[in-house]
């Protein structure tokens, strides 16, 4: 999928995702905690619905699709194979459901990157994206407010910063790859995606030391 | 804490999983010791989550589902929740690489107070390994031909650019030349991620490279 279908989806949606953000989460919290305690196949095909359509769209705009046409719907199976596993790890009070699914759809298409590239790969993306590492608590509330400052910041950034961090963040393409495709000098890609990341108020900016 | 931290674009790459297994390997060991970059870290992956859920879906083939609850009932295992993590001595991504002791690495001493040994390689040619530095030892000025990367494990050293201590995240470019020295009380241990060989600018100005086999 292309950086454009991400930006209408991003305005299309603008008014609902605001006023729903918290509440979706907990549903969704709560379902994965039903999958780990009780292994419950109900609560597991409502988070099938909404997230595997969206692990599809992962995988296309990741351009899964041009290895192999089974790919997408492979990533799907593997990504939501892997949830229902570790379902038991998830904690809430460290991850929004849907950023720890995210971790979790990331970390499976970097294994199936390596095995399609026949990489020997000494080190799985598990132990390096390592989901359980943070022993640190930011709380639901830090969460949640996280993810609605992103929301609220995706919509105010102009079209070609929101661009390129849809490609940097999705599409499995590297600040130089996207300099590539987009015909820009790699440190005007670099600037907007730090732009980006401070209009929204967050604070990775604190790093440039 | 930390006080040399990746670039912000390439925690960026690291949260999208687009750099090189050497440089995920270095950032996620840094990540280890530095808490400032695992909030860094948690922001951009929240960042990417919300661009994911806003893309438009794609509908996944009917039977899907039903294929995927055969193979849950075929092979149910889940995974139990996770035990606390034991203090081990190095982080999870490099301790995957190492055997049960650190002498069992195949050690080479390229010149005086430098040790090293060669962990992999990766698919785009970077090699990771193990740099050890004697206790107050002072390695010969060098450059380098192409990035190399350190990430302080124990001890501490210093060079022309600075001093780091544990966790530190160290960049050096091909026009970088320095000689480090270890701190003087404890040996040093780092994990290193190089492009190409180092190259001595030493009165023998003889090349380098601490991983090539002779």
């Amino acid at each position: 999928m292309s950086a454009a279908n991400v930006i209408s989806i991003l305005s299309s949606k603008k008014a609902r995702t605001m006023t729903q953000t918290s509440q979706t989460a907990d549903e969704w919290a709560d379902l994965l905690e039903a999958v780990a305690r009780r292994q419950d196949t109900k609560a597991f095909e409502a988070l099938f619905k909404h997230f595997a359509p969206l692990i599809k769209a992962f995988a296309l705009s990741s351009g899964l699709h041009s290895q192999g046409d089974h790919l997408p719907e492979e990533l799907v199976q593997d990504v939501m194979l892997a949830i229902w596993r570790k379902s038991a790890s998830y904690d809430r009070r460290k991850a929004a459901p849907s950023t720890w699914i995210f971790t979790i759809a990331r970390n499976q298409r970097i294994d199936m990157l390596r095995r399609l590239n026949k990489y020997r790969a000494d080190v799985s993306a598990d132990a390096i994206w390592d989901l359980e590492s943070d022993t640190e608590l930011f709380g639901e509330i830090r969460q949640s407010r996280i993810q609605d400052k992103v929301k609220a910041g995706l919509y105010e950034l102009p079209v070609d910063q929101r661009q390129v961090m849809a490609k940097v963040f999705l599409e499995d393409k590297s600040h130089q790859e996207v300099a590539d495709e987009m015909k820009l000098p790699l440190g005007t890609v670099k600037s907007r995606v730090r732009l980006a990341m401070k209009k929204m108020k967050l604070s990775l900016e604190a790093l440039d030391l | 804490m930390s006080q040399w931290h990746p670039q912000p674009d390439q925690l960026v790459e690291f949260a999208a999983g687009t750099c090189h297994t050497g440089m995920s390997v270095a950032i996620s060991v840094h990540l280890h010791y530095c808490p400032q970059c695992r909030a860094a870290l948690s922001e951009l992956e929240s960042t990417s989550a919300v661009l994911f859920e806003q893309q438009a879906a794609v509908p996944v083939t009917d039977s899907a589902f039903d294929q995927l609850m055969q193979r849950i009932q075929k092979d149910p295992v889940t995974e139990p929740e996770p035990a606390p993590v034991l203090s081990n001595r190095f982080p999870k991504a490099l301790a995957t690489l190492l055997p049960a002791s650190l002498d069992e690495l195949d050690w080479r001493q390229p010149m005086k107070n430098l040790r090293v040994s060669h962990l992999m390689t990766d698919e785009s040619g970077m090699i990771i390994g193990l740099h050890h530095m004697k206790a107050g030892g002072r390695v010969p000025n060098h450059y380098h031909r192409g990035e190399e990367i350190s990430v302080v494990l124990e001890g501490g050293f210093s060079d022309q650019l600075g001093s780091y201590g544990a966790g530190d995240f160290i960049t050096r470019t091909p026009s970088d030349t320095h000689s480090p020295r270890a701190d003087a009380h404890e040996d040093c241990l780092m994990l290193s991620v190089v492009a190409a060989p180092v190259k001595l600018t030493g009165a023998l100005g003889w090349l380098l490279n601490p991983f090539l086999k002779p």
